[in-house]
């Protein structure tokens, strides 16, 4: 009777981790936050008079990645490994800047920033990219912009550095029209100048893993 | 004792390949064109305007200059004036005409207290602007404090220092011709070497006036003539002359090296005062430059102008507007020959006004109907509001996404501040006052006072 008291207590006490551990490996996410400082923006286009560009530095926002997100260059992951990932940024119209506030002020009423006061990104899905360079992290990434209240979907290639133990920096370039999102640019001074509709993006951002680790946030 | 404010330097062949659409393109916020200003089409009326947001304002001080601002502010769509204040309670009255909906108060206190209000706009008496402008940027008000910031070079660093200590807040000196399109105009004119190596300046502020108020009563007396009294006036020279004395060290790119000064009471000799009413000074700037400054209340004569001689060219400023006299044997520039031409007596001057020659060939009349006429004052006004507007958006957006990091939000504000609109900021303002003061003391104590670099340091 012994025996069998004691394997019982053992399946009890079986199923009792095994269903603690389930739902604990199904989520443990890590969750890094977008620092103010790091990070960096350029958006660059054209005119009939010159080409053009604004920069910023500031890129908010969040990513929570599954505990299997390969992170580490030397371990290349199969093509077809599943990724969970959760990323939302923004990024505050205003803190893009030209250099003159004149100019400024158009671009912030082209991009209408009284109505929508920043750019979201939110990630649909992201896999391995299998013809990445050796010792790369490159993602095919794709999600949707909202810009200027209009969304749009997006697919871009990202490539994921760890910067160091709890800092991981996200780099990617890629490229929308003005006019999928309704941009109308006002010449400054009325000025007989039309801006190109084609404008590249190039990105760096700097997230760094909270103190604990977090489930995903609510959508 | 280089300006560390300066412009990037031009030369004369990049000014003259620059002259027309690229250089207004590349003065982006800079130079005005006529013909777009007088635009058929209403809507044309706010293009290349900051359109920046709304800025809830305070106003101190409702004496002549206040009101001016006041008018000035009340025509300004990105002003909200929500509160106005004097301790005359007269003055407080004239105030309430042009801003009746705005809170009327005696006490600037309960102006700083007002959460409501974003910035405040200091035009008291000179020697009131210290524990004002200090109370405001404690209370994380915008703060625009009239020149001079202080009626002591101690007081006007203190208010200089707890400008840059107020990172979060816009702070600007009341130097309106910072501001100045026409006069940022002229700026990458000298700069750039068009009118020759520098030779001196001179520039003059000619007034009959006795510079005293009526008053009902002694305390009242006591309190509206401050200027007429050693004690809290900073004289001729650090309540007018600043303005050109600032914009001739700013044009030059140089802070003088030492300044030599006179005056005199000659007119007003009955009323008690012991403010000259007439000065000369004399200010050394490097290579040889001198500026000649003169003022008087006196005499009206010429009014008030300034002039910058080089060996190619002379150029006169008034009232911002300007226009360049050559020499016979000067280079050919090449736009000067369909530029508008105006006569001076014997001479004739070539109006300097951002595209003059479109403007001739257009009709449209030339330096009289430019931005040039217009008040330096508005531009002054429309540029705090827009840099203050352009802040308060940055730092709001900010805390909202990052929370409070103080040393970062510096860091960002700092890269937004390389854009702002042109104005003069605690550094300009302290520079200004610490000139203009020691220039009145040369005047009051008849001697030449050598500038040290320390005392202009800010740390």
């Amino acid at each position: 009777m012994k025996s069998s008291i004691f394997s019982i207590r053992n399946v009890v006490l079986g199923l009792v981790l095994a269903a603690l551990a389930l739902p604990t490996a199904a989520e443990t996410w890590t969750r890094y936050q977008g620092q103010p400082r790091g990070s960096k923006l350029k958006l660059e286009g054209t005119s009939t008079l010159h080409d053009w560009s604004v920069e910023g530095k500031l890129i908010a926002g969040f990513m929570e990645l599954e505990s299997n997100f390969p992170l580490d260059p030397a371990a290349k992951p199969p093509a077809d490994a599943k990724l969970n990932a959760k990323v939302e940024v923004k990024i505050p119209v205003t803190s893009l800047l030209s250099g003159t506030q004149l100019m400024d002020e158009v671009m912030y009423e082209a991009m209408k920033q009284k109505q929508y006061k920043d750019i979201q990104y939110r990630l649909k899905q992201i896999s391995v990219k299998t013809d990445a360079p050796a010792g790369a992290l490159q993602f095919n990434a794709v999600g949707e912009f909202s810009i200027a209240g209009m969304l749009r979907t997006n697919s871009m290639v990202v490539t994921i550095e760890r910067v160091d133990a709890t800092r991981l920096k996200v780099k990617g370039d890629t490229a929308f029209k003005m006019s999928d999102y309704g941009i109308k640019v006002r010449a400054p001074l009325a000025l007989p100048l039309k801006v190109g509709d084609d404008v590249k993006v190039a990105f760096e951002w700097l997230a760094a893993q909270k103190a604990e680790a977090a489930k995903p946030a609510e959508k | 004792m280089k300006n560390p404010q300066r412009l990037p330097d031009l030369s004369r062949r990049t000014f003259l390949k620059g002259s027309s659409f690229s250089t207004l393109m590349s003065m982006l916020g800079g130079v005005p064109l006529v013909a777009q200003e007088k635009s058929a089409d209403p809507a044309a009326a706010n293009v290349g305007k900051p359109i920046g947001r709304p800025v809830n304002c305070g106003l101190i001080g409702l004496g002549p200059w206040g009101r001016e601002i006041l008018a000035t502010l009340s025509k300004i769509p990105e002003a909200h004036i929500v509160a106005i204040c004097d301790t005359y309670a007269p003055m407080l009255r004239r105030g309430q005409q042009t801003a009746p909906k705005a809170t009327a108060t005696d006490d600037y206190k309960a102006v700083l207290q007002n959460k409501e209000v974003e910035a405040v706009f200091i035009a008291t008496p000179t020697h009131q602007h210290r524990e004002i402008t200090l109370a405001a940027l404690k209370a994380g008000k915008h703060v625009y404090c009239e020149a001079p910031l202080a009626h002591t070079i101690d007081d006007a660093r203190a208010i200089a220092l707890a400008a840059k200590a107020s990172f979060k807040s816009v702070f600007q000196s009341g130097l309106q011709a910072r501001s100045h399109p026409q006069r940022h105009f002229l700026l990458q004119f000298i700069r750039s070497g068009a009118m020759g190596k520098p030779v001196m300046a001179r520039a003059q502020w000619h007034r009959k006036q006795s510079w005293r108020f009526t008053s009902p009563n002694p305390e009242r007396e006591k309190e509206v003539n401050w200027r007429l009294s050693r004690k809290t006036s900073p004289g001729l020279i650090g309540e007018v002359g600043i303005h050109q004395l600032d914009a001739a060290t700013w044009f030059l790119d140089q802070r003088p090296q030492a300044v030599t000064g006179f005056g005199s009471l000659i007119k007003w000799t009955e009323d008690n005062r012991d403010v000259p009413d007439t000065i000369q000074a004399v200010l050394e700037y490097p290579q040889g430059v001198q500026l000649t400054y003169d003022s008087t209340l006196a005499n009206s004569f010429e009014s008030d102008y300034e002039v910058y001689y080089g060996t190619d060219s002379a150029i006169m400023v008034r009232d911002n507007k300007a226009w360049m006299f050559k020499e016979v044997d000067a280079p050919l520039l090449g736009w000067e020959v369909y530029a508008r031409k105006d006569s001076f007596y014997k001479e004739t001057g070539i109006a300097l006004v951002a595209n003059a020659s479109k403007l001739e060939a257009q009709g449209e009349g030339g330096a009289e109907d430019t931005a040039a006429a217009t008040n330096a004052l508005s531009f002054a006004l429309e540029a705090f509001l827009g840099n203050a507007g352009k802040v308060a958006t940055a730092v709001k957006d900010f805390k909202e996404n990052f929370g409070e990091d103080d040393e970062a939000l510096k860091e960002h504000l700092a890269d937004l501040r390389k854009g702002r609109l042109p104005a003069a900021g605690y550094q300009e303002g302290f520079d200004s006052v610490v000139i203009a003061l020691k220039a009145n003391e040369a005047i009051l104590e008849k001697k030449r006072i050598v500038f040290q670099q320390e005392w202009f340091d800010l740390g």
